[in-house]
């Protein structure tokens, strides 16, 4: 039974890291959402995307959770009036990331609640290991 | 009295950890998970009077017969049956139908029973040293 609740804190522990892993990316978005080209015909930051999934962990005999790929978005780009940049083209349209700084709060929002589930697993797992362990002591 | 597991209620609790166990498993499994595109959520089949009398094991891993087969994934062997949650509460247009809320209604659910159960084994020891005249609690 020890040996199932230790398993879970390594699943856990796996989808914790994928969390983190995710707001690694949302924060290069957000970091990026301003990054511009610098010459007329060069594409300016394009948002990534991450995905997940669930793979057999050899190690352990079961399924964790980890990262698949981390994509480029490829919806179209913001365009922005501005004749005097750098990067404008011949009608003085500059292109600007895809990046949506909402959706990346919201993204990020719910990271964060993920990332809480699973710190509360490891949490209600360990308590559950104690009190088994609380059977040992003398009575 | 040589092996404690032989009084019914000893055996059941011992058999009812190891099912709470697994099921906080396979719900850590469906909470990692939440985000995963296209995966549903499962949970321990209920625990019943029959898995008390239940002797045998239920999974076997592929065994390699000679040496020239190739060994099959290996799994670690569960005790429990496990179902996927066939009408989930709702589904994400990625396929994703864990639902948060219910996995972590559910984690405490087990967390409170484990700590019913190693109550009663508790209980249960300290009437049987009671018996055998030490100060039992």
């Amino acid at each position: 039974m020890a040996d199932e609740l230790l398993r879970t804190l390594s699943i856990s522990g796996a989808g914790m890291r994928t969390q983190g892993n995710r707001l690694r990316v949302i924060a290069e978005n957000v970091a990026n959402a301003n990054s511009l080209a610098t010459e007329p015909g060069d594409l300016p930051y394009r948002r990534k995307i991450i995905t997940f999934k669930n793979e057999l962990d050899r190690n352990l005999g079961v399924d964790t959770v980890r990262v698949h790929e981390i994509k480029d978005d490829l919806s179209a780009f913001g365009q922005r009036f501005d004749p005097n940049h750098p990067a404008a083209d011949e009608n003085g349209y500059v292109l600007t990331p895809n990046v949506n700084s909402l959706v990346e709060m919201m993204d990020m929002r719910e990271a964060q609640r993920s990332y809480e589930a699973n710190l509360e697993i490891v949490k209600n797992a360990k308590n559950m290991l104690l009190s088994t362990i609380d059977v040992l002591r003398a009575q | 009295m040589a092996d404690l597991d032989s009084l019914t209620l000893f055996g059941a609790v011992k058999k009812r950890l190891s099912w709470l166990g697994q099921r906080q498993e396979v719900l850590a499994q469906n909470i990692a998970n939440a985000n995963t595109p296209d995966y549903r959520a499962s949970d321990v089949r209920p625990y019943e009077f029959r898995e008390l009398v239940r002797r045998e094991q239920m999974q076997i891993n592929m065994v390699r017969t000679s040496g020239n087969q190739i060994e099959g994934q290996r799994r670690a062997i569960r005790d429990y049956y496990e179902d996927h949650t066939i009408k989930p509460y709702e589904t994400t247009p990625d396929g994703n139908a864990v639902v948060l809320e219910e996995q972590m209604a559910k984690v405490n659910e087990t967390a409170v029973s484990h700590r019913f159960t190693t109550e009663i084994y508790r209980k249960h020891l300290g009437m049987l040293k009671m018996a055998l005249g030490r100060s039992g609690s």
